[in-house]
């Protein structure tokens, strides 16, 4: 019994913890536009939303102006970026990169962990294109679209 | 069973969480990366007397013993590119599959150079496409149902080709178009009726044309392919070949020819249309395989399946037909009604009129994207099989008393790292 009692103690006290983190996280999180962005060396000056999505969802391979595109993700944005530019939960996304991947098609653009390991791949790639928080972008890369 | 899925899923877990730390750990593109797939799943009928296969290139089929086999698959792919335009694949699956167990289930293989930006050549071992979902029937996560459609992908259980093809992309009006032409030498070890397994091996040429536009996708495919090898038929051979039956039964002998596969010839043709606008979801495909070998008789099949989502939930229902158009195939009489031969006209009689395919379906089920990458699902299938239905499809118990309707039950897990 005591052992059930430390158990039930255990689950509550970490679905506070649980909710307390949720509320920190998403507190002012929750507003924040995401900007696409680009090279510098790219003469890529902006992107519409339909081009950004035909690029995302591997319908195209390359950038308007005719170079192959290097397409990277944040994985913690991932979620929000897709709902934003596709009205689709991340689930749908997924099941549709894992019919492209798997029947060797196209293979799904490379996730990185957080904004400052994308602006570094798009600053050192001329044909990267990536995404971050709007509020992380600096002038080492270009804003082609923004997505509020 | 049930409690072997409480140890798996952790673990699952915690391998796919190992590899996403690989794959990021550092900040610069990797060259190679892998990738998983895989279905735990458990399947049941309500019927003892007939076995459920998922398609016929399995050796375990599931009764109301149920069975984890059937529906239960893991894959690996690793990409590798060399540089923007060449990449090699290599995709192999752990599942049930008669022959060789590395060499069949090694599903891709392949180099494949962008040539532009919208034309892709590949060289190797591929994925056969000859319907929408061939070459991604294992990859479950990726459509709703536990399995693809089984009265249209049952009957096709070949799962790859070595070889080319060179798929070019157009855009037009909004959409994009895409016409693919492949060809190649496709090598699949089959169970077969006789004892033993068929080793076919048949060179196939095909083309599809789809068109995706917004929530809709259409397609059009047409595969030509001709068999260059025998199934294991000595066991009805031998006998039809001796000096007895010569004697007495040469008649007999006319059936040879039929019986053979070397040098009969497939055509399959399919129409497929799918809707997906993120809430509602359809697909249906309808095809006709004509062929002149006995064994795979020419018969026609087609699905609808009309799906609604509902949150993290998707509830689907699936109707399917396929049937065969052959006629029976008259043994002839011994010159001398011997019981012994008599035995003989029977049993030829049977393996020879067992090929048909007569079967209809429906299905209701459910799947729950409970987490971004993994999903449950629950279905179960109502199966009408009439006169003629033979062992394509299913396990016939010894005495042929095949039940018209049964009921199959699956449910599984679904993943993708």
């Amino acid at each position: 019994m005591s052992c059930l009692r430390v158990l039930i103690l255990y689950f509550n006290t970490m679905k506070i913890f649980t909710a307390l983190l949720l509320f920190f996280f998403t507190a002012g999180k929750s507003h924040a536009d995401i900007v696409v962005i680009g090279n510098l060396k790219n003469n890529l000056q902006s992107l519409n939303s339909v081009q950004v999505e035909d690029i995302f969802m591997g319908r195209t391979r390359s950038l308007p102006n005719g170079h192959f595109a290097l397409p990277v993700c944040q994985s913690t944005l991932r979620p929000v970026f897709y709902q934003k530019l596709t009205t689709k939960p991340i689930e749908q996304i997924n099941a549709y990169w894992a019919m492209l991947a798997f029947r060797g098609q196209i293979s799904p653009p490379m996730e990185f962990p957080d904004d400052n390991s994308v602006l570094s791949i798009v600053n050192e790639n001329r044909d990267a294109i990536g995404y971050i928080d709007s509020r992380n972008v600096n002038n080492s890369v270009r804003v082609l679209l923004r997505l509020n | 069973m049930i409690k072997a899925k409480h140890h798996v899923l952790p673990f699952l877990l915690s391998v796919m969480t190992f590899v996403t730390d690989v794959a990021i750990a550092d900040n610069k593109l990797s060259a190679w990366s892998l990738k998983g797939f895989g279905t735990l799943a458990a399947t049941g009928t309500d019927s003892n007397k007939i076995g459920f296969y998922r398609d016929k290139s399995q050796t375990q089929d599931a009764d109301s013993g149920w069975g984890i086999t059937n529906d239960s698959q893991l894959g690996a792919q690793v990409d590798w590119k060399a540089n923007e335009s060449l990449q090699a694949t290599v995709q192999w699956i752990a599942r049930d599959h008669a022959g060789n167990f590395f060499e069949q289930n090694l599903d891709w293989a392949f180099l494949r150079w962008s040539v532009q930006d919208d034309v892709d050549i590949r060289l190797g071992r591929l994925g056969v496409g000859v319907f929408s979902l061939s070459d991604y029937r294992n990859i479950s996560y990726a459509y709703p149902w536990i399995r693809p459609p089984h009265e249209f992908y049952s009957t096709i259980p070949y799962y790859h080709i070595d070889g080319a093809d060179i798929t070019k992309k157009f855009s037009i009006d909004d959409g994009y178009l895409s016409v693919k032409l492949y060809g190649g030498y496709s090598y699949n070890q089959l169970p077969t009726q006789t004892s033993g397994i068929h080793n076919q091996q048949s060179p196939a040429t095909g083309a599809n044309i789809s068109y995706e536009k917004g929530a809709w996708q259409a397609r059009l495919g047409y595969t030509y392919a001709t068999i260059t090898s025998n199934p294991p038929i000595q066991d009805l051979l031998t006998p039809i070949n001796s000096p007895l039956f010569t004697q007495y039964w040469p008649d007999i002998k006319q059936l040879i020819p039929a019986m053979t596969m070397r040098g009969k010839e497939y055509h399959f043709g399919s129409i497929g249309v799918a809707y997906d606008d993120g809430i509602w979801l359809s697909q249906m495909e309808a095809a006709y395989i004509a062929s002149n070998t006995l064994w795979s008789p020419p018969r026609s099949s087609a699905y609808l399946s009309i799906g609604r989502r509902i949150s993290t939930v998707t509830l689907y229902s699936l109707f399917g037909i396929a049937k065969t158009f052959q006629n029976d195939v008259n043994v002839p009489n011994p010159l001398v009604p011997n019981p012994a031969l008599l035995a003989y006209q029977q049993q030829f009689s049977r393996i020879l009129n067992n090929n048909g395919i007569n079967e209809q379906s429906v299905s209701l089920g459910a799947r729950w994207d409970f987490y971004n990458n993994m999903s449950l699902k629950a279905q179960w299938s109502h199966y009408w099989l009439g006169d003629h239905n033979g062992s394509r499809q299913w396990q016939q118990s010894v005495d042929n008393t095949t039940p018209n309707a049964v009921n199959v039950m699956s449910t599984g897990i679904d993943f993708v790292f």
